[in-house]
């Protein structure tokens, strides 16, 4: 135990400010895709990360299908013939007794097909591993797609939908959507009540067995298991496999051109306005990617460091949540959306403060300071990417699922270092066009549009000529005309 | 090879069940949790204050979320160009608050009185109240000028620190981020400056954030004030019926100095716990712990625990509400405090009747066909507990059927004695939970400081084998003791009207 006066010798040491504290540099490097990388003898690729800390194995696949081949009269398809996967037992097996199985083996098992990808996952205890491994392929191949369970899975699905207009946030993210990419692109297709009720047992086999085959699976398995033995399991699991290799159409890009302008939806129960501003961004492929991702952190994606937030949130206390976005799409342009949430009074001055923001970004240079802590953070924050064993597995499958070019986590900080604040200024003019903004406000129509009558300064109205977007029939999603 | 893994395995299986766990406690009373592990370059830090809503009481509910919020205005040296200026500002601040509050205060009795519609209409107030409101924030202005704008946030951000944040609850509030392995040091700086030095700065405007957070969360979600309405309604005596955010009239009239004195008592560290875990040498994180922790001054006494207890429920209560969500109904049985010797047997019911094989997905889901969805849970509180199950009806289905088949489950665990298989099942699942749940450095040192907060951390390493032992005996008892009509609350919903279908 150290006495009274080395304690406080210790304390008069701490320096004034934390900026004077010096650090040992932190050296890492990251995973090296080829040190993981196993190809099957079909073609199918798997990473495999050994990690003996836990003794547990996760085994994720990444499967090639998507939503967007939903055949037009069946939307629904993929979702549900993700989801039936799972609960619909095997051909072998119930339903119930495949259940009883896996949380005997206290095992999970889940399986789901997403926008642009099918994905089906096991984790289990190592000691399971050969039973647990056996029911996961088991449903892969052949899942049994019980009828009772389509029928219950139909009576959620109708429920879920029932409720599409009961809360501000689904209706917003809806909306947002139709707005940037239209109602014609896969993104934005909608499932009724009468599209899952045409789905019958035999779509889902059929939708099955087209993608469902080995060679257009992405493994990434990590855990307490040894690699030469988890490739001969891998091997024997999809040895036999009937069909061929499916070819699958590539993702489509949308093809509509948004409509700059102020949009309300009117939600009259509530008290609080959700409101998004933004636009069409990049795609994942575009050099000036780094500069973007810059650019937004400083304009409103750093959290209470970036200016969106300070200054709706901290200096004038209009919102809890406040920020922007700029994620690069991986298969079509993404979207810069700034976003806020506010009391209805006081939406039309949040949303004044977000476009001085934006207008304030592309005229003048942001400050070494701000250019600093955004590049630093990024830089800095980079080995969390790989934080585990499961997400470096998961990482490395999903670039090879996405085609990601192969030097991409290896040159990825020097490429942001190297942005300045030209940089910033230059894609900020490129890609935030003000005059473009679509704007969408949903919560209560009169309060928004009659905003804080000791304000009048602020008024939706001044953004634009406003256009109602009535809220659809859940069930049908026919819009009513105005 | 074989012989190898397997020695592995065991080896991992002694240290997965126990979380090693080094525990000191600094001569003013912090303690501190450390796991040190090997893996990526980083660190999840944290510390916990014992204090949550349940330490509130009327005038000042919400005060510790927003107190939470405060934590992120910075210190005397973190946030400021000029110190004594500032908090001359701040003071001047306060002090035209206070004349506010008294106005305010007379609005709200003339609206009491009938005599003006809105106590918050601006256009009542008198000449004195917005000459007030014109002084006030002129004053903002001015402190804005020694602002330097949320500093705590940058410096760390530049740093590379990842997912700071915080989080209140009914018994704590917690504080954490993830910081790379070489910037531990100036967790330490920042955090004991944060309890060393803290300025309150952006009060009243902070309010206004909660505010949002609260018309976010509650106000303007389909169930949110029904939710509160069934807390309110459920605890009869015990603080925990009012909602963590506060109610909107304590949110506006909470001062400075009350959130003050609360800091005082409830931030002193011998009411405070930290916990590290990731990579980092645990002798050197003694060294800081000592060097930036041990300035803080251990507070005058301890915080008395909650003196109010739950009074005994004598009758069954009900409500029906009609909102737009899915025809539900929602169970509660006052059960038991966390870590009460019955809490093992509560969370294995709870396991029994959840999941795909669960016992109320088989028969309400499947057999019977009344339920889209059902769940039970069983929360052990600081001070108090309850047993919850909440049943969604199955389109065309009442939520009374659902209620009716709910009761015949719970009936039965006190009936029938569960089967071998079933309870086997169960403890199956728990081991294997009992590796998932360390995975994470980050989950693991929130689940650390909640427990601790609780009561002790330890209570992580004792449960799995207090579940183990859990008998089909046990099962009955319980049922049998907490799942009784006059013990519970219903609360049941419609859709409502003109919310379509």
């Amino acid at each position: 135990m150290m006495n009274a006066i080395a304690w406080a010798l210790l304390a008069a040491q701490i320096v004034s400010h934390p900026k004077m504290l010096k650090f040992e540099p932190l050296k890492y490097e990251p995973p090296r895709a080829e040190r993981y990388r196993h190809v099957l003898s079909n073609g199918a690729v798997a990473y495999l990360v050994e990690d003996h800390v836990f003794p547990l194995v996760n085994v994720a696949v990444t499967i090639r299908t998507g939503q967007y081949l939903d055949p037009p009269d069946k939307i629904g398809l993929a979702a549900m013939t993700g989801d039936q996967i799972r609960a619909g037992g095997t051909v072998k097996r119930q339903p119930r007794d495949f259940d009883e199985e896996i949380d005997f083996l206290a095992a999970n098992i889940n399986s789901g097909i997403g926008d642009t990808e099918g994905t089906a996952s096991l984790n289990t205890l190592s000691r399971n591993l050969d039973a647990s491994l056996a029911l996961f392929f088991e449903m892969l191949r052949s899942p049994g797609f019980d009828a009772q369970m389509i029928s219950l899975a139909k009576a959620r699905r109708a429920q879920g939908m029932s409720r599409r207009n009961d809360q501000t946030t689904g209706i917003e993210a809806r909306e947002w959507d139709r707005l940037l990419r239209g109602s014609k692109h896969f993104s934005t297709w909608q499932e009724t009540k009468a599209s899952i009720e045409g789905i019958t047992r035999e779509d889902l086999v059929a939708f099955h067995r087209k993608y469902y085959h080995p060679a257009n699976f992405v493994f990434a398995v990590s855990g307490d298991f040894d690699t030469q033995a988890m490739l001969a399991k891998l091997e024997a699991a999809i040895q036999g496999w009937g069909g061929t290799k499916p070819v699958v159409p590539p993702v489509p890009k949308p093809e509509h051109k948004p409509q700059p302008g102020v949009y309300v939806v009117n939600k009259a129960e509530v008290n609080q306005c959700r409101v998004s501003l933004g636009q069409p961004g990049i795609t994942r492929d575009n050099p000036d990617q780094y500069a973007v991702s810059v650019m937004n952190s400083i304009l409103g994606g750093g959290a209470f460091t970036s200016r969106i937030v300070s200054r709706v949130r901290s200096d004038e206390g209009l919102a809890y949540s406040a920020g922007s976005l700029m994620t690069p799409g991986t298969w079509y342009e993404g979207t810069f959306r700034a976003f806020f949430q506010s009391k209805s009074a006081s939406c039309a001055q949040a949303a004044d403060i977000v476009l001085e923001e934006i207008r304030r970004i592309r005229k003048d240079k942001v400050s070494a300071e701000e250019l600093s802590t955004a590049i630093n953070y990024a830089v800095e924050v980079f080995p969390r990417f790989f934080a585990t064993p499961a997400i470096v597995a998961g990482t490395l499958a999903a670039d090879e699922y996405t085609k990601r070019p192969a030097d991409h986590w290896a040159k990825y900080r020097e490429r942001l270092r190297a942005v300045t604040a030209d940089d910033v200024l230059r894609v900020a003019q490129k890609y935030l066009k003000p005059e473009e903004l679509v704007i969408l406000a949903v919560g209560n129509a009169a309060d928004i549009l009659k905003g804080d009558p000791t304000k009048p300064q602020h008024s939706l109205e001044k953004l634009g000529a406003v256009q109602r977007i009535p809220l659809p029939d859940p069930l049908t999603m026919v819009y009513p005309a105005q | 090879m074989r012989l190898a893994a397997c020695v592995l395995l065991l080896a991992v299986t002694a240290w997965g069940q126990k979380v090693p766990v080094e525990e000191f406690v600094l001569p003013n009373g912090m303690k501190f949790l450390l796991v040190p592990r090997r893996g990526d370059p980083n660190v999840a830090v944290g510390w916990v204050a014992r204090v949550g809503s349940v330490n509130e009481r009327p005038g000042i509910t919400g005060i510790s979320h927003l107190f939470e919020h405060m934590m992120f205005k910075g210190t005397r040296t973190i946030g400021t160009s000029n110190i004594d200026e500032e908090m001359k500002t701040l003071r001047e601040m306060d002090a035209v608050r206070v004349e506010i509050r008294r106005e305010e205060q007379a609005l709200i009795e003339k609206q009491r009185r009938g005599q003006v519609a809105d106590a918050k209409d601006p256009k009542s107030r008198t000449p004195r109240h917005r000459e007030l409101v014109e002084k006030y924030d002129a004053l903002v202005k001015k402190a804005r000028g020694y602002l330097v704008k949320d500093e705590l946030d940058r410096i760390y951000r530049s740093a590379g620190g990842s997912a700071l944040n915080a989080g209140t609850d009914q018994d704590y509030t917690v504080y954490f981020i993830n910081v790379p392995a070489n910037k531990l040091e100036l967790w330490f700086w920042i955090e004991a400056d944060r309890l060393l030095n803290p300025v309150f700065r952006e009060f009243y405007s902070e309010r206004d954030v909660v505010h949002e957070e609260r018309r976010m969360r509650t106000d303007s979600t389909p169930t949110g004030r029904f939710q509160e309405q069934y807390e309110a309604m459920f605890w009869e005596a015990s603080p925990y019926s009012w909602p963590v955010v506060g109610w909107p009239s304590d949110l506006e009239g909470i001062t400075r100095e009350e959130a003050e004195s609360y800091f005082s008592l409830y931030y002193a560290p011998n009411n405070l716990a930290a916990c590290l875990v990731g990579d980092f040498d645990p002798a050197r994180a003694k060294e800081l712990a000592q060097q930036y922790f041990g300035r803080l001054q251990r507070g005058p006494r301890d915080p008395e625990p909650v003196r109010t207890q739950e009074v005994k429920q004598l009758a069954e209560q009900r409500m029906t509400a009609y909102a737009e969500s899915n025809p539900e109904v929602h169970i509660r049985y006052h059960s038991v405090a966390d870590n009460h010797a019955d809490e093992p047997a509560l969370l294995m019911m709870s396991n029994l009747l959840n999941g795909r094989t669960g016992r109320l997905y088989k028969s309400l889901v499947l057999e019977q066909q009344l339920a889209t969805a059902v769940r039970a849970a069983s929360s052990g509180l600081k001070y108090e507990g309850y047993f919850e199950l909440v049943g969604t009806a199955r389109p065309g289905k009442d939520p009374v059927e659902v209620e009716k088949a709910i009761y015949k489950e719970v009936e039965a665990l006190a009936a029938t004695p569960v089967g071998e298989r079933e309870l086997q099942k169960v403890k199956n699942q728990q081991q294997a939970m009992d590796f998932r749940r360390l995975q994470s450095n980050f989950g693991l040192m929130i689940q650390l400081l909640v427990s601790e907060a609780q009561g002790s951390w330890q209570t992580i390493n004792q449960y799995s084998e207090k579940f183990q032992a859990v008998t089909a005996d046990d099962i009955q008892r319980v049922a049998k003791k907490y799942f009784a009509p006059e013990n519970r609350t219903v609360a049941l919903y419609y859709r409502k009207e003109g919310a379509k279908p």
